[in-house]
Order: structure tokens, then sequence, then C-alpha cells
């Protein structure tokens, strides 16, 4: 029953992520978990998430994203994983491989895990170890030839910025040699952590051109082989862009994401807006907070938007890009994202790209 | 593609259930016309020839030759996207 009328069309999400836990044994400098991290006592048990991934299922949904902090800090990870799979969503676990062991991992796969995606900070170990706050690297690589022995894909990624992307053509080379099923490079956007490193992280304009034409190139190689191409996909960085992404798919269009204490939030950083509340899974359906929770409808449709919005075409492709951006940069969550030309603010992305002077690193404790 | 060759989904890709989809590493394929009915004979076993000559089974007065292109395209179209290994 609809209780309010809604002027936009309500679609259905199809991506369901699981922040199954806060915990994780990295300190990432760019760690796009919020800022306050919810404790470990507050988690949702074991039947809280079997019960909603049930729901998610018949809300339509059908990728189950297990991420977290780290998942396999979850003892009961093969049943999360089992319950996702039996209730008809394809499960995917994101994870750092910290805490994963050939045994443990034979036990997510005959749970039902079907695609693993294994994080890297860097090609050099130093360095990846920097970044991560912790000597994760070695661990990492020897894990893969581990992973590819069960019939899972396996997709490698690395969070691109000014502290790596020198290396970036060099880790695209050792990624191509252990031949995974997909790559992902993706750019630091500046949220939660990364934004307290932002002077750290930002590269220069000429990195990221030079990290664009390394990327396209690992591309079009990659689909000229017919067999055992890699696909390649690659988010670029906001504060170089002209106009901005339709972040997260666009506000409650596409995604899901709960976090480890049962709120439903419609992307990874909601809760820096002021005046936001989510709605938790151990009160409502999964169905009544797509269609009634009020922080799903905070951005649907155009009705919040700037007139410089609603009256662009654009707005069918980008949905009004990112509230939270907006938010971070301007102080008023409805603001044109100023990655776009058309903002007024667009001028500042120009100062804080140039704004590169070394600042000393704050790791996540 | 040829007619001798033994198609195989890509580690990570799967029917759906239940919708015409095929379910890929983050993503989802729709699928039209008899192209689940093609991927649901995709099992690394059957060569192309022999998945043809099951559809033909199927649709009473198809062409062999128009339904093994047909096969070919759409097992070509999928390994273009990574979906298919032969």
């Amino acid at each position: 029953m609809e209780t309010i009328s809604k002027e936009y069309l309500l679609t259905q999400p199809s991506s369901f992520i699981a922040e199954v836990t806060h915990r994780c044994p990295l300190h990432c400098l760019y760690c796009s978990n919020p800022i306050e991290l919810k404790r470990s006592e507050g988690e949702l048990a074991t039947e809280d998430w079997v019960r909603v991934f049930k729901q998610g299922a018949e809300l339509g949904m059908l990728h189950l994203h297990l991420t977290g902090g780290e998942p396999l800090a979850r003892p009961d990870l093969a049943q999360l994983i089992a319950a996702g799979r039996g209730a008809g969503l394809y499960v995917n676990m994101i994870t750092s491989g910290i805490g994963l062991t050939e045994k443990r991992l034979a036990e997510l796969v005959d749970a039902g895990l079907e695609h693993l995606q294994l994080s890297f900070q860097d090609v050099e170990e130093a360095s990846a170890n920097h970044i991560a706050g912790t000597r994760a690297h070695a661990h990492k690589l020897t894990l893969i030839p581990v992973i590819r022995k069960f019939p899972i894909a396996l997709t490698l990624n690395l969070v691109v910025h000014r502290q790596n992307i020198d290396r970036l053509e060099r880790f695209i080379e050792m990624a191509e040699e252990f031949a995974p099923e997909r790559l992902e490079i993706a750019h630091v956007q500046y949220y939660g952590w990364a934004l307290k490193n932002r002077g750290l992280l930002m590269p220069t304009q000429e990195q990221v051109e030079r990290s664009v034409a390394i990327v396209e190139a690992a591309k079009a190689r990659n689909q000229a082989r017919n067999h055992g191409g890699i696909k390649i996909e690659s988010v670029f960085p906001d504060y170089f862009g002209s106009y901005p992404k339709a972040c997260v798919g666009g506000w409650g269009r596409q995604m899901m994401l709960i976090d480890p204490i049962g709120q439903a939030m419609p992307c990874h950083a909601a809760a820096v807006i002021p005046g936001m509340s989510f709605d938790n899974v151990r009160e409502h359906s999964l169905s009544w907070i797509w269609k009634e929770s009020a922080a799903f409808n905070r951005f649907r449709g155009d009705a919040w938007m700037s007139e410089t919005c609603k009256s662009c075409p654009r707005k069918e492709r980008d949905f009004g890009g990112c509230r939270c951006q907006a938010f971070q940069l301007t102080g008023d969550a409805e603001a044109i994202d100023p990655v776009c030309v058309l903002s007024p603010d667009h001028g500042m992305l120009a100062q804080l790209r140039s704004a590169t002077e070394e600042s000393l690193p704050m790791w996540r404790g | 593609m040829q007619i001798d060759s033994i198609p195989r989904l890509t580690v990570g890709c799967r029917l759906h259930p239940t919708e015409d989809l095929l379910l890929v590493p983050e993503g989802a394929l729709q699928l039209g016309g008899p192209a689940k009915d093609i991927l649901a004979m995709v099992d690394g076993k059957r060569t192309v020839a022999m998945i043809a000559d099951a559809l033909l089974a199927q649709y009473d007065g198809a062409e062999r030759q128009e339904v093994l292109e047909d096969v070919v395209a759409l097992l070509e179209r999928m390994q273009q996207r990574g979906a298919i290994r032969s």
C-alpha cells in the first residue's frame, strides 16, 4: 500500500551490500567505512542476516556483496553465504584475504560462494603495507594460486592515489600474470577516511591523465584477446571530472546497503548528511524500507533538485550526482554536485586538486 | 567458435533460476528468445552442433543451418562479454 504520493517511478533494487562487520585487520588510508565504526557487540545475528537475504531476493535483488570491514572476521560467514545463495542471490565476497586459508575457502565455496574480490594496495610490498597500515601484501600474493584452485570468479582490485599511481602499469602487469576474470582499477574518492588524507592521496592532473592512458591500453589489449582476456573496470576520480557520476546508480534506485547493526542505507557515506536517520532491518522488512523509509526517499526523483539540475537533460543519466559529496564540499546536501561544470562551486575543485602538499598519513585505528 | 567447439560458461557465470538472466560477477545479462534454452545446454560436454541439434528437436520446422548460425552468433556474443569460453 502506497502511503505517500510519489512523482517518480519506483525502481527495483538489484544490489545488496551487506557490511557484516566493521572489524578489519587493515587500516587503509582511504577506508570507505564511516568515521564512527559500529562495535561488534551490536552486530546483527546470523538469523537476522538469513531473514534479510531472503527478503532481498523476494524484492528482486540479484547480487549479494558480503563486505565489511573484513567479512572473514565473522565466524558464521559460511552460514551467511549459504543463506544468501539459498535465497537465490549471486554471492560475492569482498576481502583483504587476511584470515583466509585453503580450508576456510573450501568451506565458503561449498556454502555457495561464487565470486571473490581481493583488494591490493600497491604492487610494491613496502608501499602496500604502508598504505594498509599492516603487513598484508605477501599473504595476498600467496593466496591467489590457492583461490585459483576453486571454481569461483576472481576480481583483483586496486585503489589508486598519489602514493601508488606511478606504479599502476606494473600493478596491471602483475595482475595480468594471475589472469583473474576481472580487474578493478578505482581512483580513490574522497569520503570518510580518504577525506582526512586527501592532501596525501590527491594525484596530479598529469598522473591522472597517464593513469587513464594506461588503463585504456590494458582494456584494449585484453579485449583483443579472444580467450582469457581480463574484464577491466575503472573508476575515474570525481575531482578531475566535468560532470557528476550517477552515484550508486542514483539514490534509492539500485542499491541497498545494510550496515553491521542493521541500518539500511542508500549509500556508504549517507550518514554524513545531517538529519539522516536510517530504518533498521530488526524493525522493518526490506520491502517496507525500500518503499517507505525517509532515507531512501530523501533524494529520489527531482523535487529536491536545484532549477539547474531540474531542467538539465543529464538528470536522467546522473540523477543529480553525489549528495554526500555535495554536502561535504558545499555544506548543502541539495546543492549541485560541485563536480558539475554548471555548479557555482565547481571552481573549488581546481583548488583542491592543486592542494597536494605532503601531509602526514592518518591510518584508521 | 566452430561447430565442434565445446563451449562452457566462464567460472562465476550462471543462469538465474527463474528469470531470463545470466548472472555474471557484478552484473546480469538479459536473455531474449531462445538464449536461455541455448545457455542451459552449455555444460562443457556438448559441442555447438549437439546444442543446435537438441534445439532443433524442440523447435519443429526450423532449418538446421539457421539454428546453427543462431547458436554460434549467441555464443560468440557471450564470449565477447567474457561469459563463455571454448
